[in-house]
């Protein structure tokens, strides 16, 4: 008996799109995420949602891809689009040759451009340097990859999908070139078992080598390395480029309390290759100044990195050079029937991406259900009682912040608030409240703390997780949450990944802040339990 | 050039939020570190302010015990004055913050009148209704202000020297005495005393209040008239540390634009100019007071204002007091008085204010002291309500002994 007619590996965007518009469509999946709801390069990525401005003079078909896209996600998903506008600078370094093309391209794409005076530009952000020649207005958005993974997969759950995280998919059955099962291991029980379906969609983003090579098949992918910084405040409210040819460190991003700058370009070792290295932080640095000649001084809260999974057919190069644009391949043509695998692309085309991919799976299964996800919200806009029942609890300023953190689980958090209050904050530096902790954690794929960050934000701010980490533990283990059994490993788990960020970044206050955590839970909590001293 | 309204100094150690008196006497304020530089990355991103901002009573606290030097004061009296045009304070706040404006005003009343006015129960009652606490002590406007009193003042001919003083508001307006006490004592030091008509209001219960434009404009007023005078190689002193804190610290956190090459302007602490007196020799120290033994007035104890402790440069009053032979100078050490300027008069932070100061208020009345000492004007009047002790200016105690009173 099959319980699913179609597995879809990988909990990223690409994948959790793809599970809402299949379930949308009334078949029935069931996603397979390794590890957590977006804990690959849908969280390690810099939160544009392009207008497609930048891939303009060099692909213009991404280019109009990202703008088309770019309008569907500000109307479906509100809660996670943030309407920044985006500036293109050509700085005292950039060629000015390039102007006229780019505005060219851009108007092929249908991308609106709109000439700004630099001294407007520099006063709508101060910041900017005083050195800037032109400056041009585009639709580029900020979009919170987190959020939006979450939001589908609350969308696509109450159309009937599933989500299993902590399930890596370990193997794919075939029989007579067709995909018959999926052989997974559920890593938290450490049971593997068996998945019969017939179909199996390959949306395992810079891993989708690897599932392909399982099926004994090839897909031409390599994983690219990018950097990227994350600054403790806001500097600049527009998101800003470089007007020039694409290039490493080029764009800020202001992203809720944060700005992001980023990134840079290389081979990644593997597809888990994610540690951020000291020198590519410095070089960034010195890419930024042109754009932000004070970028030294703002305070770095952490490096990330994450892979992007470029399209690298063998005549094709790498890195910057390679397409942006996203790539079905239908296996059945080298001889595995239900099998099919999708990857490149970018973020902001996810949707599209999807509805590409679940139109073919639908195809082939007799399906003839329409995609409705370029017209469907994400998540209702909460209503005006709810808000106002919510106002009742939360300080004013905070209930939006919540409204949107939560799409439709609004309702239930102001229902826990009226009924057993919890309006106190856990994490202060991103204001997250013990509701909204406890609810988090009461997901059936929530099973770390880092779950409850990405839901929520807990532990993204200023501290970097040193108080929340261990006021959310303490709230956990009160109300029996699974994973707070071991307290003390789920906290250090949470730390050593926060402080993975960091390392890169030990200069100014951070270095300060990173000792102060270090003497809290090192020395007065002893978390890694020294000996007593007086023995 | 770093940019004041940066949030990034803060390591979120939250020193700041456990020494702030009023945070930890008043659960609803939630604290220095969060409406500070927490809350300004969210400024940053266009949100509303908490509701709890109202609370703080800008003591400076926060301030003062911060290790990586935030501006966390700051950041707050900015987020009050933005608050502050989007929803203008309280008449109430206008009367507290405009204490200068109304003794101006006042003038053509006679003083029996204004006396009789501030503690007639009737006024209260208004006041109250306003939101001025009826059980505040709120001072009584002098018959005459310090500056009309002192121009009718002659001192000595022939001073040899000239000094510069800044009496602050509330010396000017309710307790011209202790004006009188510090110009006797710069007499007898050989200056002549100064007092120009240009100098305005510091600004400080402006910006309290939240009339961020009116400090402003006294801002500029007041630095002109300062470099008329520092030009001509004048020290100008004052008697009040929260002048000497919002000029010395507060102009340029809060209008950097108008400060010339970015130099802080200062006033001296008067008890800070009168210990360089003694030990210039320009003033002799008096002589153990007849009689203070035995009635135990030669047992003082000190309180330190917040603001002094904020500029960070010791406690001159308690050393000027030290120098007086005979005289038992005591430190209270008690943190904060809880009356914060104007803060401890409204009616929705008079408890508060009354919590605040108990520290204080017990370890006065623990004390042998008959007499106590602030520099601070507010104070004063907290600590005779709180304590219930008589409580003078430093120079007041120094020249009562001088005169051998
Ligand atoms: C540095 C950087 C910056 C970027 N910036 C932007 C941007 O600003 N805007 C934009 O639109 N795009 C951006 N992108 C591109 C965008 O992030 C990616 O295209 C997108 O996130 C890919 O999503 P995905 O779902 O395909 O892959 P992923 O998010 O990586 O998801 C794949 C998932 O598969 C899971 N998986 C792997 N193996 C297994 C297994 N065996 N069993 C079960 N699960 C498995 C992984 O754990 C992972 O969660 C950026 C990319 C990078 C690297
Ligand atoms: S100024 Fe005083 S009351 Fe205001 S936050 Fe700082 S310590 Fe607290
Ligand atoms: S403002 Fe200063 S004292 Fe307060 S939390 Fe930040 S670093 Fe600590």
């Amino acid at each position: 008996m099959r319980a699913f007619r179609v597995v879809v590996i990988g909990g990223g965007a690409t994948g959790i799109g793809i599970l809402r518009d299949l379930s949308m469509r009334g078949v029935t999946a069931v996603l397979l995420e390794q590890g957590g709801l977006a804990y690959g390069t849908s969280s390690r990525f810099h939160g544009l949602l392009h207008s497609g401005a930048r891939y303009a003079v060099s692909d213009v078909e991404a280019a109009r891809e990202c703008i088309e896209e770019n309008a569907v996600l500000r109307r479906i998903g509100r809660h996670c689009v943030e309407k920044s506008e985006g500036l293109f600078v050509l700085t005292a370094e950039d060629d000015e040759a390039y102007v006229r093309p780019w505005l060219e391209a851009c108007a092929e794409a249908g991308i609106t451009t709109e000439a700004v005076a630099p001294d407007e530009a520099r006063r709508l952000e101060p910041a900017l340097s005083p050195e800037i020649r032109q400056v041009f207005r585009v639709p580029d958005g900020g979009i919170d990859g987190f959020r939006l993974v979450w939001h589908n997969a609350m969308s696509a759950r109450r159309h009937g999908g599933q989500v299993r995280t902590c399930h890596k998919v370990t193997g794919i059955e075939s029989a007579n070139g067709r995909v018959t099962a999926v052989e997974v291991c559920d890593t938290l029980k450490k049971e593997t078992y068996r998945l019969a379906c017939e179909y199996v969609v390959n949306a395992a983003g810079p891993w989708s080598g690897e599932i392909a090579r399982m099926a004994g098949q090839t897909v031409d992918i390599t994983p690219d390395r990018g950097t990227l910084l994350a600054f403790n405040h806001r500097f600049t409210s527009h998101i800003v480029n470089r007007l020039h040819e694409s290039a490493d460190g080029d764009i800020f991003v202001p992203h809720g309390s944060i700005t992001i700058l980023g990134t840079t370009s290389a081979r990644a070792k593997n597809p888990a290759d994610t540690t951020p290295a000291p020198e590519e932080v410095l070089r960034l640095l010195s890419l930024g100044e042109p754009l932000f000649p004070a970028v030294r001084e703002y305070r770095i809260l952490r490096a990330f990195a994450g892979n992007r999974p470029l399209y690298t057919p063998p005549d094709h190069d790498a890195g910057r050079s390679a397409s942006r644009n996203f790539v079905i391949v239908d296996h059945e043509k080298d001889g595995l029937a239900g099998f099919v695998s999708i990857f490149g692309g970018k973020l902001t085309t996810y949707r599209l991406m999807a509805e590409k991919m679940t139109d073919l799976v639908c195809g082939r299964l007799g399906v003839a259900t329409p995609c409705r996800t370029a017209e469907v919200p994400l998540a209702e806009q909460p209503s005006e009682e709810m808000l106002a029942r919510a106002a009742r609890r939360l300080p004013a300023h905070r209930t939006q912040l919540v409204a949107e953190r939560l799409g439709d689980q609004f309702a239930d958090i102001v229902g826990g608030l009226e009924k057993s209050g919890g309006s106190d904050l856990l994490c202060e530096c991103e204001l997250v409240t013990r509701a909204e902790v406890e609810l988090a954690a009461g997901d059936e794929a929530t099973h770390f703390l880092h779950d409850i960050r990405f839901r929520t934000r807990l532990g993204m701010g200023t501290c970097q997780g040193s108080y929340c980490s261990l006021r959310a533990m303490g709230a956990l283990t009160e109300i029996g949450a699974p994973f707070a059994a071991d307290a003390q490993a789920a906290l250090r788990l949470f730390l050593q990944e926060r402080w993975r960020g960091l390392r890169p970044v030990m200069w100014g206050a951070q270095v300060q802040e990173i000792e102060l955590g270090r003497a809290i839970y090192g020395s007065t909590l002893n978390l890694n339990g020294g000996d007593d001293e007086t023995d | 050039m770093t940019d004041i309204a940066q949030p990034d100094r803060c390591i979120v150690c939250t020193t700041c939020t456990v020494m702030c008196p009023v945070a930890k006497n008043c659960l609803d304020f939630l604290g220095p570190r969060m409406i500070g530089p927490a809350h300004q990355r969210f400024r940053l991103l266009g949100m509303g302010e908490d509701e709890s901002l109202h609370y703080c009573s800008n003591c400076k606290n926060c301030d003062i015990s911060c290790p990586c030097d935030v501006p966390v004061s700051t950041f707050i009296m900015r987020a009050r004055a933005e608050a502050s045009r989007e929803k203008p304070p309280k008449f109430r706040d206008w009367i507290l913050a405009h204490g200068e404006l109304l003794a101006c005003w006042l003038r053509f009343i006679p003083a029996v009148f204004k006396n009789f006015g501030m503690g007639f129960a009737p006024v209260r009652l208004l006041l109250h209704a306003l939101g001025i606490a009826r059980q505040a002590p709120l001072p009584a406007f002098a018959a005459q202000t310090f500056r009309r009193k002192f121009k009718s003042l002659s001192q000595p001919q022939n001073l040899p020297r000239q000094v510069v003083l800044f009496p602050g508001c509330f010396v000017d307006i309710y307790e011209p005495e202790s004006g009188l006490d510090i110009v006797a004592v710069l007499n007898r030091a050989g200056y002549e005393a100064i007092t120009p008509e240009g100098f305005v209001c510091c600004g400080l219960p402006l910006v309290a209040n939240g009339f961020w434009q009116n400090a402003r404009q006294n801002a500029r007023r007041n630095l002109e008239e300062l470099a008329r005078w520092t030009d001509r190689g004048l020290p100008v002193l004052t008697a009040c540390p929260s002048c000497a804190l919002m000029f010395g610290k507060d102009y340029a956190e809060y209008f950097p634009d108008l400060l010339p090459r970015n130099l802080s302007p200062v006033l001296v602490d008067v008890c800070e100019f009168l210990t360089g007196c003694m030990e210039r020799g320009e003033l002799s120290a008096p002589d153990v007071a007849p009689g203070a033994a035995t009635t135990g007035d030669d047992h003082i104890l000190y309180h330190a204002p917040c603001h002094l402790r904020a500029l960070g440069a010791g406690l001159p009053g308690l050393e000027l007091l030290r120098l007086i032979p005979g005289l038992r100078a005591e430190y209270a050490d008690s943190g904060c008085c809880g009356i914060s300027g104007s803060y401890g008069f409204k009616k929705d932070k008079y408890a508060i204010g009354m919590r605040v100061g108990s520290a204080l208020f017990s370890a006065m009345r623990q004390s042998d002291a008959k007499l106590c000492a602030s520099e601070c004007g507010t104070c004063r009047v907290q600590m005779r309500h709180g304590g219930g002790k008589q409580t003078l200016h430093p120079v007041s105690i120094l020249r009562r002994w001088l005169d051998g009173k």
